[in-house]
């Protein structure tokens, strides 16, 4: 696809609001943060799902102030589920949570200008749910004739993505409109829902129906998930800032993942407070996202949110059987955390 | 016009009468197209100022972008052709919400006027399903309804309903007591009065609630869509904006928005054209 150069049309009215806010960011800003990490003014950080135990780290890097260590003057954390990618690139986020699936699918398809520059999962959690006493699609040819719930957008994307590494025809499978709530599965409505099987796997688990599971990452699927992306402009122009980020989030999921219950309780009773959640079901997903999902040996030995080549081959490997044609660096960019974890090697421990 | 058509008929009744119609309807259409035109002319200004002022060309695509991925790009014919597949299925769905809807309305208002028993007992619920966002109510209609064509009759229908009610018995109502009394010295019953006076003399607001419920109708057969089919432009959107492929959510909005407006004006030339058959007071009530 094609896109017309940034047009010359536009702008006085454009030009004099940025230079107010400019003006004003310039007035108001500079008795905030630490001395040697700058200035970075406010951070929005688009979350790829509601404030659950999934962002332990991100609550740990508020609540403990490395966000404002890293020189940020206010932090905005936004609940998901959206459109992660186009609200990196509207602006309003400076970072977001995705997956490479999803990105790469949007890079190849819209030459989005986005990178990812670190992951918090090395594994990706999707999964096909289903119940034992229902669809019990345990194998990919299980989802032959099936009713499979699917949210639409980038879900539709990882959905069509199993299919076509798995090559079955998507006439094959009928495929659901449904929200996030897995009720559409409980009630029968669809035999399959595709969730996290850190999340809603647990919450239907703990209604008492036994569940089955079939995850992406078993089935020809492995990438890596809840990974921070970014727009190529801010990587360009303001890699201090970026770098600032990583290391806020890095200290964030350290404290994260040595404080399993801290983290959920942080979700439970601070940030996700209006959403009921269990504290139960908030650790134990906290637990299988940092045992499973996150210190694996390669980030144990290198650091979180690093991607390793092997990782990166088998993340390209996964696009390809996806149809997803493009080149590691069209959709990674680690630069700033490589050159992050040189100058301050004491993040690896 | 008003007074054009007034001054017509006090000259010379005869004349009016054939002369008036066909000025009148030439006139109705004549208008109704022109507004429709200054319509998108102004819509299109209104985009263009928009997308200069956001300057994000990621996200703001502006009418060349659109044209271009419906018309200019190498990609135009696939793309035109998964579009009118999404619009084909979204019209079939407007249509069984539209005849949905205004079956619905025309019998109750039928049943309202003949008796204010079921007046009291419809219109609350008639105003509930008005008041209830329709997306709060969708999954307990798609629970009872499942997920295909009754979803989309009800959900759309919803949307028609309410307005189409409240104009229909609008019209009903504005019989006045002496023709009614007139029906009923000669041996007519209520029912008659409705059949041989009040439908006639509706005319205009029944077809001033056809022309308001083609959008309501696309708008509930979008929302059906998004909700409970995954069909049409109502999931297209949605998904394609979860995607990020943002030129084809504009292109969708556009074309869903220029058919809307299009239909819209057949039904008021239509509508023209029907009243002034009726007496050039007929689309005044």
């Amino acid at each position: 696809m094609k896109y017309s150069p940034r047009s010359t049309r536009m702008r006085v009215a454009t030009v004099l609001a940025a230079a107010g806010l400019v003006l004003a960011a310039c007035g108001s800003d500079s008795d905030e943060g630490s001395g040697d990490s700058g200035d970075f003014g406010e951070l929005t950080v688009q979350l790829s799902w509601i404030k659950n135990a999934e962002f332990a780290g991100e609550f740990f890097a508020d609540s403990k102030g490395y966000y404002s260590d890293a020189g940020f003057s206010s932090v905005t954390l936004n609940a998901g589920p959206g459109a992660t990618e186009n609200l990196v690139l509207s602006g309003n986020a400076d970072f977001g949570l995705t997956n490479a699936v999803t990105v790469g699918q949007i890079v190849a398809e819209e030459d989005a200008p986005l990178k990812i520059i670190g992951t918090t999962y090395q594994k990706n959690p999707f999964t096909i749910l289903s119940l034992e006493s229902g669809g019990n699609i345990a194998t990919v040819d299980d989802l032959k004739g099936k009713r499979i719930g699917v949210q639409a957008g980038g879900n539709e994307v990882l959905f069509d993505a199993l299919l076509a590494a798995n090559d079955i025809d998507p006439s094959e499978v009928t495929k659901v409109p449904v929200e996030y709530d897995p009720a559409p599965l409980v009630n029968g409505e669809v035999d399959g829902f595709l969730a996290y099987v850190t999340n809603e796997s647990i919450i239907v688990e703990a209604q008492g129906l036994p569940v089955t599971n079939l995850l992406f990452a078993d089935n020809g699927l492995p990438f890596v998930a809840e990974s921070i992306v970014t727009t190529d402009e801010m990587i360009e122009n303001e890699p201090e800032k970026v770098k600032a980020f990583l290391e806020a989030e890095i200290l964030g999921w350290k404290d994260a993942c040595s404080d399993i219950e801290g983290g959920a309780a942080l979700a439970v009773d601070e940030y996700g407070k209006d959403l009921g959640l269990e504290l139960d079901k908030e650790i134990q997903q906290a637990t299988i996202q940092c045992e499973e999902l996150i210190l694996t040996d390669e980030v144990t030995a290198n650091g979180l949110f690093t991607i390793s080549d092997d990782l990166i081959d088998q993340n390209m490997a996964t696009l390809a059987a996806a149809g997803i044609e493009l080149e590691a660096d069209d959709i990674f960019d680690l630069s700033l955390l490589t050159e992050l974890y040189k100058d301050k090697p004491e993040l690896k421990d | 016009m008003d007074q054009l058509v007034r001054v017509d008929d006090r000259r010379s009744v005869a004349r009016a009468v054939a002369m008036g119609r066909i000025r009148n309807v030439g006139w109705g259409v004549t208008r109704t197209l022109l507004s429709g035109v200054s319509v998108m002319a102004i819509t299109l200004l209104l985009w263009v100022a928009w997308v200069a002022w956001v300057d994000n060309d990621f996200i703001a695509k502006g009418p060349s972008d659109v044209w271009e991925y419906l018309v200019g790009d190498d990609d135009a014919i696939a793309n035109r052709a998964e579009v009118v597949d999404l619009l084909g299925r979204t019209l079939i769905d407007s249509g069984i919400g539209f005849v949905a809807g205004m079956a619905a309305a025309l019998v109750l208002a039928g049943l309202i006027v003949l008796s204010k028993g079921v007046e009291a007992a419809v219109m609350p619920v008639a105003m509930i399903l008005r008041a209830v966002p329709l997306i709060a109510m969708a999954p307990v209609i798609i629970l009872i309804f499942g997920r295909g064509f009754s979803s989309v009759a009800v959900i759309s229908g919803i949307v028609v309903l309410f307005p189409a009610l409240v104009t229909i018995v609008f019209g009903l109502r504005a019989v006045s007591q002496q023709m009614r009394d007139l029906v009923h010295v000669y041996g007519g019953s209520d029912w008659d009065a409705l059949r041989k006076v009040a439908f006639p003399s509706a005319l205009p607001s029944l077809f001033a609630a056809i022309r308001i419920s083609v959008p309501g109708a696309i708008t509930g057969a979008l929302i059906a869509e998004w909700l409970a089919t995954g069909q049409g432009i109502g999931y297209g959107v949605v998904s394609a904006a979860g995607r990020s492929q943002n030129t084809k959510v504009w292109a969708l909005v556009v074309v869903i928005t220029v058919v809307s407006l299009v239909l819209y004006t057949v039904a008021q030339v239509v509508e023209s054209f029907v009243l002034s058959r009726f007496g050039s007071e007929a689309g005044r009530a």
